[in-house]
């Protein structure tokens, strides 16, 4: 991959024109005084393009694509690019003291302020909200996170790409095999590497398995959401009957180590993918039955109908992505378009029974999904998954990109090369481009509901943060 | 529900749970920079299969009401202040547990200057549950065996 060059006055030109041919915005760094985005066509092609700041600003393209603002934001704060016609550009990773640097203005008769975290009452991540209500109802909704932030992409560069790895894989454990397969993916795309057909089975595998948990976990989460305690005990179960079946498989829960920059890192004989298999086949059948039972589960169900609704339009707008894009009627998945993986071209994803967009579309489509991951890895454990490799396909290049769906939608890997060395990680995860989006679907809603819309989205904050 | 109490009660009957001493002790979680593995593991802690609450281990929601101080992640620079807080918000006395490599300090991943420097320069650890995270077996047992030592040391005092 290699970037095209724009000069600060063609840039919004040069954007518009792109997005008038349907490319969509995947992501924006800074790299050095330099800001790079990633536009990707319908069928799946990427493009890198960037632009050199002119006295430390770069024209904003915000305006053409709302999707931009968290990146544009993130690019003052960690890198001090300006963003000429972005305004007011809030504060999002720095944390300063005056309210009106971060938030959203809200004023009138009875409007309230309500505060909550970084420290939740939950067992859960750390981040804070500011909700500003009348009443009950919330009118607008500022998530500030970054309570985490760790340096993680500044900390890996000067490595060695496989020293790297480490830092996209650990930014988050419940993303950890998409986030290490998006970066050795990118970096492979760098160096020029492809893969083979025994290390695109194996990394399917390993994604898939993290979205069983995953999704079986959300599921579970969100009947805590309201307070649907059988629910709740019963997917935590069958989470931890997938991550011990992870456990067996790979070695550990969380498939920590699974994934090597250029070649294989996990292979499973015939025996292992015999059991893995069965347990599956098991859990599925639970999994199933209890998915049943939810659904006739009248408390549970009379409580998603209309709740935390995100539209087409306005998932589309803001650039969501995953299960929430899906179940607002956006029928994406990067998995249709990802040559490096093996999901084959009859896979499609799974469609929402009715593009609702509220924490009912949100739920079933988790559980739709959850069979089409179920159904995926018995194909694939039907026999043994050697290690894999690459091999050498193209000349390298400076620039590496890779997307990949993780349970949350779309992540976006970006590596920058120079002698040998990572010189520029960034990582978008969908959890990071869906933020904005549930900010957006609590409005109009009960405070109270939002612990609910909240794990309906279940999105992370860890690689967020970085 | 019928058939998720059945599901339930198997999975109950197959971890073959014992009780245990019985006690009374709340447990408030801080996320101090983690990668979300050790809080994933820790709820599950309070699943069926590991059932922390039959100890008489519970989850309280907020400091005040904690008896334990359980702090996962490498401690940021962001997050040290409301950890401060939520350490001087507890009654005494009061116990701190680190839970996860992170908070023990080892193989931190970071940028120095994100960073607030060791847990245990900060708060004093009683407890140290190591594991990149611990399961959620591992985090009962550390519990449990940490809470009888501090016992025993404070009698034989």
């Amino acid at each position: 991959m290699s970037f095209r060059a724009i000069a600060a006055e063609r840039w919004r030109d040069e954007v518009a024109a792109e997005l008038a041919g349907g490319a969509r915005f995947a992501g924006g760094w800074a790299s050095g005084t330099e800001w790079r985005i990633v536009l990707v066509d319908p069928d799946g092609a990427m493009r890198a393009l960037r632009c050199a700041a002119v006295e430390g600003r770069v024209p904003t393209i915000v305006d053409l694509v709302p999707a931009a603002d968290w990146d544009e934001r993130e690019g003052h704060d960690l890198h001090g690019l300006g963003f000429e016609g972005h305004e007011p550009l809030r504060a999002l990773v720095a944390h300063p003291q005056a309210a009106e640097a971060w938030m959203t203005p809200v004023d009138g008769d009875g409007v309230h302020e309500v505060a909550v975290g970084p420290i939740h009452a939950g067992v859960i991540e750390s981040g804070h909200f500011r909700f500003h209500t009348i009443g009950e109802r919330i009118l607008a909704m500022d998530p500030r996170l970054f309570y985490k932030h760790r340096g993680l992409e500044r900390a890996a560069e000067g490595n060695s790409p496989a020293d790297a790895l480490v830092y996209a894989g650990r930014a988050c454990a419940a993303c950890a095999v998409t986030n290490s397969v998006a970066y050795a993916q990118a970096v492979e795309d760098a160096l020029g590497l492809a893969p083979d057909r025994d290390l695109r089975v194996a990394r399917t595998l390993l994604l898939e398995l993290e979205r069983l948990y995953n999704h079986l976990h959300d599921i579970g989460a969100l009947c805590a959401g309201v307070g649907s305690a059988p629910g709740t005990m019963a997917f935590a179960t069958l989470k931890d009957r997938a991550q011990r079946i992870n456990e067996r498989v790979a070695g550990h829960r969380f498939l920590f180590r699974t994934v090597a920059v250029g070649t294989g890192a996990l292979a499973i004989d015939a025996d292992a993918a015999d059991a893995a298999r069965g347990a599956l086949s098991e859990l599925r059948a639970d999994a199933a039955a209890a998915w049943r039972e939810l659904e006739f589960a009248g408390s549970l169900q009379a409580r998603l109908n209309g709740v935390g609704v995100l539209d087409t339009t306005t998932a589309l707008r803001l650039g969501a992505t995953g299960p929430a894009a899906r179940a607002a009627g956006v029928p994406r998945d990067t998995r249709t378009e990802s040559p490096r993986l093996w999901y084959g071209d009859s896979f499609t994803p799974a469609a929402p029974r009715a593009p609702t967009g509220d924490v009912a579309a949100r739920l079933q489509l988790r559980a739709a999904e959850l069979e089409a991951s179920l159904e995926l890895l018995d194909g694939l454990l039907i026999r043994p998954t050697p290690a894999g490799t690459t091999t050498t396909a193209a000349p390298p290049q400076p620039l590496g990109i890779a997307r990949v769906e993780s349970p949350r939608g779309a992540t976006l890997a970006a590596v920058e090369l120079a002698r040998g060395r990572v010189t520029r990680l960034h990582l978008r995860t969908g959890s990071y481009a869906n933020w904005p989006a549930l900010a957006h679907a609590a409005r109009g809603n009960l405070l109270p509901d939002f612990p609910l819309i909240n794990k309906s989205f279940e999105l992370c904050y860890a690689c967020v943060d970085r | 529900m019928f058939a998720l109490l059945r599901q339930l009660a198997h999975t109950r009957a197959e971890a073959g749970l014992s009780r245990g001493r019985p006690r009374s002790v709340a447990l408030r979680h801080v996320d101090a920079g983690s990668c979300n593995g050790c809080e994933h593991e820790l709820g599950l802690a309070t699943s069926p299969r590991y059932d922390l609450e039959r100890f008489g281990l519970e989850i309280a929601a907020s400091p005040r009401h904690a008896d334990v101080l359980l702090v996962t992640g490498p401690l940021t620079t962001r997050m040290a202040t409301a950890l401060r807080t939520a350490y001087d918000a507890m009654p005494e006395p009061r116990l701190v547990a680190a839970l996860g490599d992170c908070a023990l300090g080892c193989g931190i991943l970071g940028d120095r200057a994100e960073l607030a420097g060791a847990l245990e320069d900060v708060l004093p650890i009683d407890i140290r549950i190591p594991g990149c995270p611990p399961a959620p077996q591992a985090i009962a047992e550390h519990l449990l065996v940490g809470l009888d030592e501090l016992e025993r040391g404070l009698t034989r005092r």
